[in-house]
């Protein structure tokens, strides 16, 4: 990138009229010193003196111009020149085409309607109403004030108010304690905290009755973190705590960190995903994915191997563990992935593989040895595992 | 798996966002050039003239001066198209160029993809490829509004894609005469990549004039314009010829070919694919070609399967059965390929392996030992399988093996 910088200094110093640090004349000093012998000739020719010498001169005047911007236009060329090499070197595999990609008229509808979805949950409300005057996809309006409503509250959540959070918390009262969700203690946790950072010198009483009041409730499911929040205390002030076991209770991502886990379980709440799933598949794909899936398929049309698999990816693009979404059983003897016809069975001695795999270890009696440890078990005991 | 980025791989994608603005500032230069070259190359000709007639012909003093004159007229506009060309054209793009590089270099020298700095990387990235895909499916409004909020208008080409609007539109409504006018600005660069856009455009005009049934202007028309392409087109000349034979109405295959209004639309195609090359624009969006790969990269047939659904998972669409967004999309890649096992502990989402042991239920099914030890902890030793409501002991659980 170095390299391309220096040509574009390079090029604007040069094209740039005003200044002319190079050795030679920029353009315009060349045609203005072309003018200035025009104009001398001509006053001249007006004085009634005709400079018959001069005259003979003009061509070669005109030569000399042209030469002098030829050879700036020649400096930007060259610059330009290296740039497109430098950038030809750094860009080696084009682009690939995959025609009509996601353009029936069902792809288009799926994706205007995931671009859509995508401003409103991120809160770009004012680019979701442009977008949506300019494409044909609706979103029911009531998606659309519940995104309305998440945002309120993490806006809440940012000026350090909790009510409307809690307030929601309390409607889902039940779904979150099926998550077993940490939202409502970590909600009154950082309103704890706050109370308690609020006065100087430290008043610790309003802190305690919040800690009474609120917080007491969850002590059987959070023992340890309700002792620490009593515990931390005894380290006030704030410059204090920093210092102390407790520091982690003084930092400010403990209330920052509310407004993803919150916009996580709202999502959760109306069945959708944790992450957004247009930036997950974007972020993967041009994370390096597509580069992979080029060199993949290019090493295999340079063996002339026909990929037995149109179907599949020639290669397996590693993902990072939180985009592992699904489990994968490919079985360690006959590297098959699994399926409904083929599932995953574990041998009584706990190790896994794939059904076909069993049947072909199958020895007379119907026992088979396993592969990975000196075990010999029945076939029919073999279980059936879902991951 | 390690948090360094794949720069070669990420670079892959941002080939257009440099080469765009490098090919609209050498386009700037060759234009400058030639005005240099036109302007003085007169000039001097005048010159060669005057010192002439001085010489030779004694000339009068008062033409002399004319002479002259012209000569200033002309090098005083060349000197004012080379410095508006500089200004509006050739500095703009400069500046633009130098944006981008420098993007992409923040890019290159950002340490791991965990980093704050990343993920602002990748979302402006995001949104630039949104504003591409805005421009190439006709929103142009979005494409504004999000470029201004952003703040990254000098990292997406607004005008360019407004100028193939205007052609296309044009194209649309049945007129060549805005798309001639690029091809006769880029004639030696159509000539380059062996674009026969002009003579498909010419076509199209002279089957206009076939259609109207004005026979005599169409035979002067494809003298001045068919014949020159003889060497490379000679069949579709005479065919186009031979069209004056036969009424609009005619159901003669190739004829009635020639006379179909779809090769309108076959020619904003062939204009699209034209301008794109030029511009190194690849002819897909780019947003297109990432979720491509982003989708292939995470589908399974578990994705499709109502049983295995996960909420969480793009390719699954948030579990809905109808597939009414990504999932869709998913349809038209490939699957993604695997030769090793990952098994993803279903109530958690986190990946099993020997410190969080994958654990079976006597009913084969199988959940990460974590959440089962929370569970027996709270139950008095006892776990329930979510999924089919199976209660037993966690003694009862037995530990499976994953090689």
């Amino acid at each position: 990138m170095d390299a391309l910088l220096k040509e574009i200094d390079k090029i604007e110093k040069i094209a740039s009229s005003s200044s002319s640090k190079g050795k030679a004349p920029s353009m315009i000093e060349s045609l203005d010193s072309l003018l200035q012998t025009l104009r001398n000739t001509k006053a001249q020719c007006e004085a009634g003196e005709v400079p018959v010498s001069q005259i003979m001169q003009l061509p070669s005047a005109v030569e000399k111009c042209k030469k002098d911007v030829d050879d700036r236009h020649k400096e930007i060329y060259s610059s330009l020149a290296r740039f497109g090499k430098t950038l030809d070197k750094k860009f080696t595999n084009p682009l690939p085409t995959y025609s009509d990609l996601f353009s029936s008229k069902d792809s288009v509808n799926a994706l205007e309607r995931t671009i859509a979805l995508h401003f409103l949950r991120t809160g770009q409300f004012d680019l979701a109403e442009t977008f949506l005057q300019e494409s044909d996809a609706t979103i029911p309006p009531e998606i659309r004030s519940q995104f309305v409503g998440l945002h309120e509250i993490l806006k809440a959540l940012r000026n350090h108010d909790i009510t409307p959070a809690l307030e929601w918390v309390q409607q889902k009262r039940t779904f979150l304690r099926e998550r077993s969700s940490p939202l409502e203690f970590n909600l009154h946790r950082s309103q704890y905290i706050r109370l308690l950072l609020a006065s100087h010198p430290p008043n610790v009483l309003p802190a305690i009755v919040y800690l009474n009041k609120s917080l007491r409730p969850f002590y059987p499911d959070h023992v340890t973190e309700f002792r620490r929040l009593c515990g931390c205390i005894a380290y006030l002030p704030l410059s204090r705590l920093q210092e102390s076991p407790y520091a982690d209770l003084a930092s400010p991502n403990l209330h920052f960190d509310l407004e993803p886990l919150f916009a996580k379980e709202y999502c959760a709440s109306l069945g959708m995903s944790r992450q957004l799933p247009l930036r997950v598949v974007g972020d993967i794909g041009g994370g390096g994915a597509l580069a992979r899936i080029e060199k993949g398929r290019k090493v295999m049309r340079e063996r002339k191997s026909e990929w037995s698999q149109t179907d599949e990816l020639p290669i397996e693009i590693s993902l990072q563990p939180e985009n592992r979404y699904h489990s994968i059983f490919a079985c360690p003897v006959s590297k098959e992935q699994s399926s409904e016809q083929n599932p995953p069975m574990m041998m009584t001695c706990g190790h896994v593989i794939s059904k076909d795999s069993l049947q072909k270890l199958n020895k007379p009696g119907g026992r088979v040895k396993c592969p990975y440890c000196p075990t010999e078990s029945l076939v029919s005991a073999a279980l059936r595992v879902y991951f | 798996m390690s948090n360094k980025m794949n720069v070669e791989g990420m670079m892959m994608l941002e080939q257009p966002f440099l080469r765009v603005p490098y090919e609209n500032y050498r386009k700037a230069f060759r234009t400058s050039q030639r005005n240099v070259e036109k302007d003085l190359g007169a000039v001097n000709a005048m010159a060669t003239d005057v010192s002439k007639r001085v010489t030779i012909e004694n000339a009068e003093p008062a033409d002399t001066v004319n002479a002259i004159d012209t000569m200033i007229a002309r090098v005083e506009a060349l000197k004012r198209k080379l410095s508006d060309l500089q200004e509006t054209t050739g500095k703009p793009a400069v500046n633009v160029l130098r944006e981008r590089v420098n993007h992409v270099a923040a890019m290159e020298g950002i340490q791991s993809s965990n980093s704050p700095e990343f993920d602002r990387w990748t979302d402006t990235r995001f949104d630039r490829w949104l504003v591409d895909w805005f421009l190439r499916n006709g929103k142009e409004k979005s494409a504004r509004h999000l470029a201004q909020e952003k703040h990254i208008e000098p990292l997406v080409d607004i005008d360019l894609f407004m100028d193939i609007r205007r052609i296309e539109d044009a194209l649309s409504h049945q007129s060549c005469t805005e798309a001639l006018a690029w091809c006769s600005e880029n004639k030696t660069a159509l000539r380059k990549i062996k674009s026969t856009l002009e003579f498909e455009l010419r076509l199209q005009e002279y089957i206009e004039l076939a259609r109207a049934r004005r026979s005599m202007e169409a035979i002067a028309y494809s003298k001045k314009y068919l014949v020159s392409w003889h060497e490379t087109h000679l069949d579709q000349i005479h065919k186009a010829i031979a069209l004056l034979a036969f009424p609009p109405t005619t159901t003669c295959g190739p004829y009635k070919r020639l006379y179909d209004p779809s090769r309108w639309s076959n020619l904003i195609r062939s204009f699209r694919l034209a301008i794109y090359t030029l511009n190194t624009l690849p002819t897909e969006p780019l947003l297109h070609l990432a979720l491509y790969a982003g989708l292939a990269s995470l589908k399974l047939p578990a994705c499709f399967d109502h049983a295995t659904k996960n909420t969480d998972c793009p390719v699954c669409d948030g579990g809905s059965s109808e597939g009414l967004g990504l999932g869709k999309l998913a349809a038209e890649v490939p699957f993604s390929h695997h030769v090793n096992s990952t098994i993803v502990c279903a109530i958690t989402g986190r990946i099993m392996d020997a410190d969080n042991m994958p654990m079976a239920f006597p009913n084969g099914y199988v959940y990460s030992r974590e959440v089962l030890e929370d569970m027996a902890a709270k139950n008095r030793g006892m776990v329930t399988c979510p999924r089919t409501g199976e209660t037993c002991q966690f003694a009862a659980l037995r530990k499976v093996y994953i090689s």
